[in-house]
């Protein structure tokens, strides 16, 4: 692991908090959907293992971490401050492909993450894309603060709110489906489990050219323990940390 | 500075092994870690045919500690021999390869296959793994079925023999006293501890198997007492590994006598521990004006 020194905190909304760590090789290496391991601090044993978080994205020596404080580790790492060093380790996996000729982008809470790297890469490149993005309750919505610079998003929030659109983001892209067919886009999307299962009932007949991001419990994050096993279509497990973490949508079962 | 132990008749450069299952089949480490720094690494435990392991979730953390329930998946002796050999053959650190079946039948022909190998320099045997022949006891459970089990290994290979044993052993003098009758040279001590865990919220157990293999810092002091134990009552060299995760941990295990250590759980936790671990060794003994490592080992009687 590497020494890295946390440059910048900013929280955002109640339960999300940004991080911009310097590391110039994961800062120059990164690609969209890829992740690296964090330990929170030095010779701290408990919590033992390091947690994987996926890029926000990287600017010059640094990139960025977006995370939900949701336990011990999250809560630990959140205490970090400007200045304090963190091990990290990275970057690692496989991210999404880069190929489209067009992107569909589908995000669940903190699934926003990788799929705002992917974003900005489309943009670079000058692929066209559409971002839908959904969260559950109004207070997540400060999470759309990251998409600044981002054309073309859409979003929803499960509670009602003036100006968005009310239902689970998936709700929100079916009412686009006309668009996002006709367009022969490939389709990105991260976020809870159920959204992932149900993008297998949306996109029926074109799993292909879905590519989803997991996440699952992880040992290592660098394919030694084989402990991030996901089930294979037609039997058997992915590592999610070395096959993955994205996976077309038809070639896991979730 | 001489770090290099004798583990009877092998050699090693110095005595950090890295622990089966924590380092995959070598390969995958390479980013992280020069492998020729080290005494040994021990490749996963390797079975005859591929094994697909425990469904998920397979790793649960709990306090200092990780509970595993990998249910030994590995690509199996054939693979491995064509995807990781060629890799590790351009190493110069020793190779140890852990080997389990289900069956006698099973760790004797993974044992031939392997024995054809001039680069793999000792064959561990995994002893905690559920014999099906025997309805599921571990091998070291039924002390009749360990000496058919070592007897035929040690028939079918010359190689340099090490038996790995975990807590699940219930007479260890009879164990060792037979281990010593029947060829093995060394004994790599701890596996992992059989343990639990329940999801309080879903009132329900995490692994679908209900127990899972404690390891970690949580059972440092457990495998310590162990291997003092056994350097009591067994003349074999002993590998001790259980819970090391700084230099003073290992230092531990060699002072009450252990010959090598062996680092598995940190691996995962950050893939650069055994450096870490080594460079603490060595300034331990540089500040104490130790220049042969041996001069430690079982200083602490
Ligand atoms: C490839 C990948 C990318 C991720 N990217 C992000 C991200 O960008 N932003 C973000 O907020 N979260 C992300 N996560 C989820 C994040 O890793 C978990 O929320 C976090 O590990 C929880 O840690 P904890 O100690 O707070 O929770 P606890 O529940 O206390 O953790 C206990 C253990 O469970 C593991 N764990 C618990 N929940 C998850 C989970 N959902 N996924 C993986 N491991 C879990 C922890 O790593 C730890 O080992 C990602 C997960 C993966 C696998
Ligand atoms: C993820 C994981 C996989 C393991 N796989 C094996 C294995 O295949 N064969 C084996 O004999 N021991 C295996 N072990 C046990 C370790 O080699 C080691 O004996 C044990 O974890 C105790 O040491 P530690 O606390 O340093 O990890 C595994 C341990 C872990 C954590
Ligand atoms: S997390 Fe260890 S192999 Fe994937």
């Amino acid at each position: 692991m590497k020494l890295s020194r946390v440059r910048r905190k900013e929280r955002i909304g109640e339960r999300f908090v940004l991080l911009e760590l310097e590391e110039s090789g994961i800062a120059a290496q990164a690609k969209p959907g890829q992740f690296v391991m964090v330990r929170p601090f030095q010779e701290v044993f408990d919590p033992l293992l390091a947690r994987p978080f996926a890029v926000l994205r990287t600017q010059g020596d640094s990139f960025t971490l977006l995370f939900e404080v949701t336990g011990r580790g999250t809560a630990l790492l959140a205490r970090a401050e400007p200045g304090d060093v963190l091990s990290v380790l990275g970057p690692l996996g496989r991210g999404f492909s880069l190929d489209a000729s067009s992107g569909v982008l589908i995000a669940g809470g903190r699934g926003i993450v990788p799929l705002v790297f992917l974003a900005l890469e489309f943009l670079k490149r000058t692929i066209p894309s559409l971002f839908f993005v959904g969260v559950r309750e109004r207070k997540e919505l400060a999470l759309l603060r990251v998409l600044e610079g981002i054309p073309e998003v859409f979003w929803s929030c499960e509670e009602k709110v003036a100006g968005g659109f009310c239902g689970t983001v998936l709700d929100l892209v079916r009412r686009h489906l006309d668009a996002v067919f006709k367009s022969d886009a490939k389709v990105y999307a991260c976020g809870p489990e159920g959204m992932l299962r149900k993008l297998k009932e949306i996109f029926s007949g074109r799993e292909e050219k879905v590519e989803v991001s997991l996440e699952t419990r992880m040992g290592c994050g660098f394919g030694v323990c084989l402990g991030c096993a996901v089930p294979k279509k037609g039997g058997g497990y992915w590592h999610v940390c070395s096959d993955g973490p994205v996976f077309k949508l038809s070639e896991v079962m979730l | 500075m001489k770090l290099s132990v004798h583990l009877g008749r092998l050699m090693l450069q110095n005595p950090i092994v890295l622990a089966s299952g924590t380092c995959g089949y070598g390969r995958e480490m390479q980013p992280y870690l020069n492998l020729n720094d080290f005494g040994a690494i021990t490749v996963k435990g390797l079975s005859l045919l591929p094994c697909e392991g425990n469904p998920p979730p397979r790793i649960w953390e709990v306090r200092a500690g990780i509970l595993n329930s990998i249910g030994l998946e590995n690509k199996g002796v054939g693979r491995f021999l064509e995807e990781d050999l060629p890799f590790l053959e351009n190493l110069s650190t020793r190779i140890f390869v852990n080997i389990w079946g289900r069956t006698v039948d099973e760790y004797v022909a993974v044992a031939r296959e392997l024995d054809k190998i001039a680069r793999i320099d000792a064959l561990e045997l995994n002893l905690s793994c559920p014999n099906v022949e025997k309805g599921g006891a571990s091998f070291v459970a039924d002390l009749e079925e360990l000496r058919k089990l070592v007897r035929g290994v040690r028939a079918a290979t010359g190689k340099f023999l090490i038996a790995k044993l975990g807590p699940q052993v219930r007479d260890w003098e009879a164990t060792v006293t037979l281990l010593e009758e029947e060829g093995i040279e060394a004994l790599s001590v701890t596996n992992s501890f059989p343990a639990l865990a329940l999801d309080v919220e879903r009132m329900s157990f995490i692994f679908a198997l209900k127990t899972a293999g404690l390891s970690g810092p949580a059972i440092k002091p457990l495998a310590l007492r162990m291997v003092y134990e056994l350097v009591g009552i067994t003349g074999l060299p002993i590998i001790g590994m259980g819970g090391i995760t700084t230099a003073d941990d290992a230092l531990e295990f060699l002072l009450v006598g252990a010959r090598a250590v062996g680092i598995g759980t940190a691996n995962l936790v950050d893939p650069s521990s055994a450096m870490r671990i080594l460079e603490g060794m060595q300034q331990y003994l540089m500040r104490k004006g130790i220049t042969d490592i041996e001069e430690i080992i079982g200083r602490v009687r």
